[in-house]
């Protein structure tokens, strides 16, 4: 359990010293110079800034193209007639594929400086290059709504929802078919209620989820508050996220009944098949039914009513992630969130009763697999 | 039955799967400190009993009880259950599966870890402590599950088909293991076809066939019910005819005489005597459990039991 943070710092530590290196890098490449000539056909480009720059005005396109050819100088740029409908045309030596960027960078710099200097205002030019901002408030039964910044806490419970299902899937189905296969599930049965047992599986395996998360978030976290300018990393203002209570209730609540929902048909999964390898298929087809609702993810977003959004929302393997991501947006009515708990509830109590079922009937047919019919005979 | 009050009853016990009646009425008690002996052929019901006893199935009719109710784990009875379907942790460490199980059946971490080292020096197995089970030999493996079965000393051990596939060595240290926990008080209930063991430990036995009892009681008196009691008699003078005997071979000095159900063999004996016959040997010979368990079963599926 501890190789995978260990792995984690390591790599951290490589991080921080090869940013410190790029960092270096991209400095010096910011500060470098290089010969140019330019001929400009728009009549835009102020001489005194390429002046600056070193440059100097060729006599003619080709014989700037020549003398780049010929390594006389390091780049050309033809600036054409009308440069908002033609490309700049820039020539220069190869320094490999990143390295080139700096010619194009420059070209451009030049005529958006040689522009601005003919319009002769900074607020104007920055308007013009698009450099507007725009605040929007909008409202919820007549407060304040969150917007995207309600929206980031609520959705962390859909991926908290992803992660332990993507890292545990598979330890939940083992965790009954390690017993079968092994062959000691009579033995575990004679030493601890089986109820207990498929809880006790469901709440480690929950809380063994949360340990993982809070493993590989740690070293960010460490990383974020005490190594972020290390890091390069941006200053993020945590304090506009809104924790709007209903949200925040219902994800969670919705998060623990799809996670019991899960598990329990994944334990009922591994009591009932004799190997993972029959149990398999419909493993697959339980994960897959967690993806389902991206491939809708536009109408979920805009238009929850639509009737496939109002199926996903309901059918419960597909309801956690359709339900936690209409919650997030802000389309899921309270009503429509309750009934969606409420519907994840129960369906998990009944679910881990029919695990336990399988488990105690089930599990000790070691090497076949048994139908419905024979566990609710029995 | 030994002590008042039993450890296990077994109360008019019923078990269907679907339409498949598997146990119609099956009652039978079992005294504290007893060895009892489940017999009967393949799907005469003797794992169902087990199941039902121990919680795993839930019974049909009837009533299944160990220390006066039924069976639940957290009801503090310290049980050893080898299961016919015997396995282990096969990837985990020896030591680590033994003391799991001994964690789940109540024992300390530590006590668990002491009692394994000990039990694995015991059977010379100390030096495999942190191999994975799957690199045991298949001997080795059946070692380490009849530590796991008793290290909870336990009070009720109850075997299902203990000898099934044990090698001889194995064998004699489960029947040496079965004989220290009987001394030690512990009530044993087995199934088992091997009739040497149900002779050598049973005080008690069952015979279930097609979901009852067809007979139960000590080893003795189940020899009476299904045969008469054959004496082999040597002896000079002629034996008399008699209502509590019959004579079935006659010789000079030789004869075979088939007692009376319900006679004696000290009273038959005396009446010879009586008679001024002199009798130099006197042999009461009681059926075999392996004949009797023929003569239930027919030829059933024994041959492909250990």
């Amino acid at each position: 359990m501890l190789a995978m943070p260990l792995m984690i710092v390591v790599i951290f530590a490589l991080i921080v010293v090869s940013n410190d290196n790029s960092a270096k890098t991209t400095k010096n490449q910011k500060n470098a110079r290089f010969s140019f000539e330019y001929v400009d056909s728009s009549g835009l480009i102020d001489a005194n800034i390429v002046a600056k720059l070193k440059g100097s005005m060729a006599p003619s396109k080709e014989v700037g193209i020549s003398s780049v050819k010929s390594g006389k100088i390091d780049a050309f740029f033809a600036y054409p007639s009308h440069p908002s409908e033609a490309p700049i045309a820039v020539y220069g030596k190869d320094k490999g594929v990143f390295e080139n960027g700096k010619y194009s960078s420059v070209a451009l710099m030049i005529l958006q400086a040689s522009v601005e200097k003919k319009i002769g205002s900074a607020e104007l030019t920055a308007i013009d290059r698009g450099g507007i901002k725009s605040t929007t408030i909008t409202f919820k039964d007549g407060k304040v709504a969150g917007g995207l910044n309600a929206l980031i806490p609520s959705m962390l419970f859909l991926v908290v929802f992803y992660i332990i299902i993507i890292l545990l899937g598979n330890q939940m189905l083992t965790s009954t078919l390690d017993e079968k296969e092994n062959r000691v599930t009579e033995m575990i049965l004679t030493t601890i209620n089986p109820t207990n047992l498929v809880l006790g599986k469901v709440i480690s395996l929950f809380v063994l989820g949360v340990l993982q998360m809070v493993i590989f978030a740690l070293p960010i976290v460490v990383g974020y508050a005490f190594f972020r300018s290390d890091l390069h990393l941006p200053n993020i203002d945590f304090s506009h996220l809104v924790f709007d209570p209903q949200q925040m209730t219902l994800g969670a609540l919705m998060l623990l009944g799809g996670f019991a929902l899960f598990t329990g048909t994944l334990v009922a999964l591994g009591a009932a098949m004799p190997t993972a390898k029959d149990a398999g298929p419909i493993f697959g087809g339980l994960i897959t039914l967690i993806f389902v609702p991206f491939y809708i993810f536009s109408l979920i977003a805009s238009a929850p009513q639509a009737l496939i959004v109002q199926i996903f929302s309901y059918f419960p393997y597909s309801a956690p992630v359709t339900g936690m991501l209409r919650n997030g947006f802000g389309t899921l009515p309270l009503w429509q969130g309750v009934a969606v708990v409420v519907e994840l509830w129960v369906l998990s109590a009944i679910v881990l009763r029919l695990a336990v079922r399988l488990f105690r009937y089930g599990s000790i047919e070691y090497s076949r697999k048994l139908s419905l019919r024979e566990i609710f005979s029995a | 039955m030994s002590g008042a009050e039993p450890l296990v009853r077994v109360d008019h016990f019923g078990m269907d799967f679907g339409k498949k009646n598997v146990i119609r009425d099956l009652s039978f008690d079992i005294g504290a400190g007893e060895t009892f002996g489940l017999l009967g052929s393949n799907g005469s019901g003797k794992t169902t009993t087990i199941r039902a006893l121990l919680g795993i199935y839930l019974p049909t009719r009837g009533n299944l009880q160990i220390n006066g109710r039924a069976f639940r784990p957290e009801n503090g009875i310290k049980l050893g259950y080898l299961p016919e379907e015997r396995g282990l942790y096969k990837k985990e460490s020896v030591i680590d599966v033994m003391v799991y199980f001994g964690k789940l059946k109540g024992l300390s971490r530590g006590a668990a870890y002491k009692w394994s080292i000990d039990y694995l020096e015991q059977v010379a197995l100390a030096d495999k402590e942190k191999i994975s089970v799957d690199k045991l030999s298949s001997g080795e493996q059946q070692k380490i599950q009849l530590g796991v079965t008793i290290m909870n000393n336990p009070e009720l051990l109850i075997l299902d088909e203990p000898t099934k596939g044990f090698d001889p060595v194995n064998r004699r240290l489960l029947m040496n293991l079965i004989d220290a926990q009987k001394k030690l008080g512990s009530t044993v209930l087995m199934v088992t076809h091997q009739m040497e063991e149900v002779e050598r430990l049973c005080d008690r036995i069952i015979l279930l066939k097609d979901g009852v009892s067809r007979a139960y009681g000590t080893v003795e008196e189940v020899q009476d019910e299904f045969g008469n009691i054959v004496i082999h008699i040597e002896h000079e003078g002629r034996i008399p005819p008699s209502n509590k005997y019959r004579i079935i071979e006659e010789g000079k000095s030789i004869s075979k005489l088939e007692v009376t159900r319900g006679m004696k063999s000290a009273e038959i004996l005396q009446e010879i005597i009586d008679a001024g016959v002199s009798v130099s040997k006197f042999s009461p010979m009681r059926k075999s459990l392996d004949d009797i368990f023929v003569e239930i079963y027919g030829n059933d599926d024994l041959k492909d039991e250990g």
